[in-house]
């Protein structure tokens, strides 16, 4: 099953993976909350509009990490010292915690240091850096902060990498024996955002986690 | 009218739909005639089935998140949930709390032992 695929392992150790998922719909839940962004620009700041998806948003979330792809080049370089130092150092701390927030009508599952890609947001531009306000849910190593429905004065903090389009889908329409066939191609507009950290969240109430 | 040949026109349209249908399986990789009904009929399922994952999705992060909150006691059920999060007025969905489930079950206790208050 496609489901599969989805390989993200945020066991209870927090351990940071390349999260790969296939999963290309969005669920449009939310007919009740409208997103919110405040693109942070020096001149002035605005709520930017925002557009659906499906349960699967064409795009294809694999926040990879950046740090490990620069890892991988590394060793291929260096293949007997690298491997010796990379068992004895540690990798890079990150804070071990996650938010789920809500840009252009769909929900993502947020690490700092990791890149999605959402809906095209219009008004930002590349390295722009953007507060995605609609924080559902905070989790950390020993407690969850559980949005009602949003987390107060929780905020994502992310920076614009990347306006770009989705692969291309070809829709086709054909009814059989009535000559009828459109042949129409389409690639949605998506823009990647790079998470750079999750704030404020410590004065709500928490929920320790319970253990399994 | 001055006679025209038609030279590679008819060839340049089927290298790319020779492209297209290069992973199908016997005659309908190989043959023109059947490689052009093949790919309409691939276009057309892909175009449906593009419809059809949202809904099979759905219905997965349903199953998987039903299987987690059978666990957590008796008498609850994916039904009793959902109703006490919407009670609740949280907005996760289930895409989010499957992928909860899956990877952060403790997490998903919790929540629903929140809910459950």
């Amino acid at each position: 099953m496609a489901s599969s695929s989805v390989t993200l392992s945020l066991c209870s150790a927090f351990s940071t993976h390349c999260n790969v998922t296939s999963r290309r719909s969005s669920v449009i839940l939310s007919s009740l909350s409208k997103p919110s962004l405040n693109l942070t620009k020096p001149v002035s700041g605005f709520l930017s509009p925002s557009t659906a998806s499906t349960s699967r948003p064409a795009f294809p979330v694999a926040p990879k990490f950046a740090e490990s792809v620069l890892e991988a080049e590394q060793e291929t370089t260096d293949v007997e010292a690298t491997v010796v130092s990379d068992v004895a150092e540690d990798k890079p701390k990150r804070e071990e915690i996650f938010a789920v927030v809500m840009v252009g009508g769909r929900q993502y599952i947020v690490f700092p240091g990791r890149y999605l890609y959402t809906q095209r947001l219009k008004d930002a531009s590349v390295n722009d850096q953007i507060v995605l306000n609609k924080v559902l849910l905070v989790g950390t190593k020993t407690h969850t902060y559980i949005g009602k429905p949003v987390v107060t004065n929780a905020t994502v903090h992310a920076v614009v990498e990347n306006q770009g389009l989705n692969d291309k889908v070809v829709v086709f329409k054909y009814k059989p024996k009535k000559k009828y066939r459109r042949n129409i191609g389409h690639r949605q507009p998506n823009t990647r955002i790079k998470i750079t950290g999750i704030t404020g969240y410590e004065e709500y109430p928490a929920s320790p986690n319970v253990p399994v | 009218m001055t006679r025209i040949k038609r030279g590679y026109i008819a060839r340049r349209r089927r290298t790319k739909l020779r492209l297209f249908a290069s992973s199908f399986r016997g005659a309908h990789s190989r043959l023109t005639r059947t490689m052009t009904q093949q790919r309409i009929r691939a276009l057309v399922s892909a175009h449906r089935d593009r419809g059809k994952r949202k809904r099979d999705f759905r219905r997965l992060w349903i199953t998987r998140i039903n299987a987690v909150i059978h666990e957590t006691g008796v008498f609850y059920s994916y039904n009793r949930f959902i109703h006490n999060l919407y009670k609740k007025q949280l907005l996760l969905n289930r895409k989010i709390l499957a992928q909860i489930a899956l990877l952060n079950r403790s997490c998903l206790y919790t929540i629903s032992n929140e809910i459950k208050k």
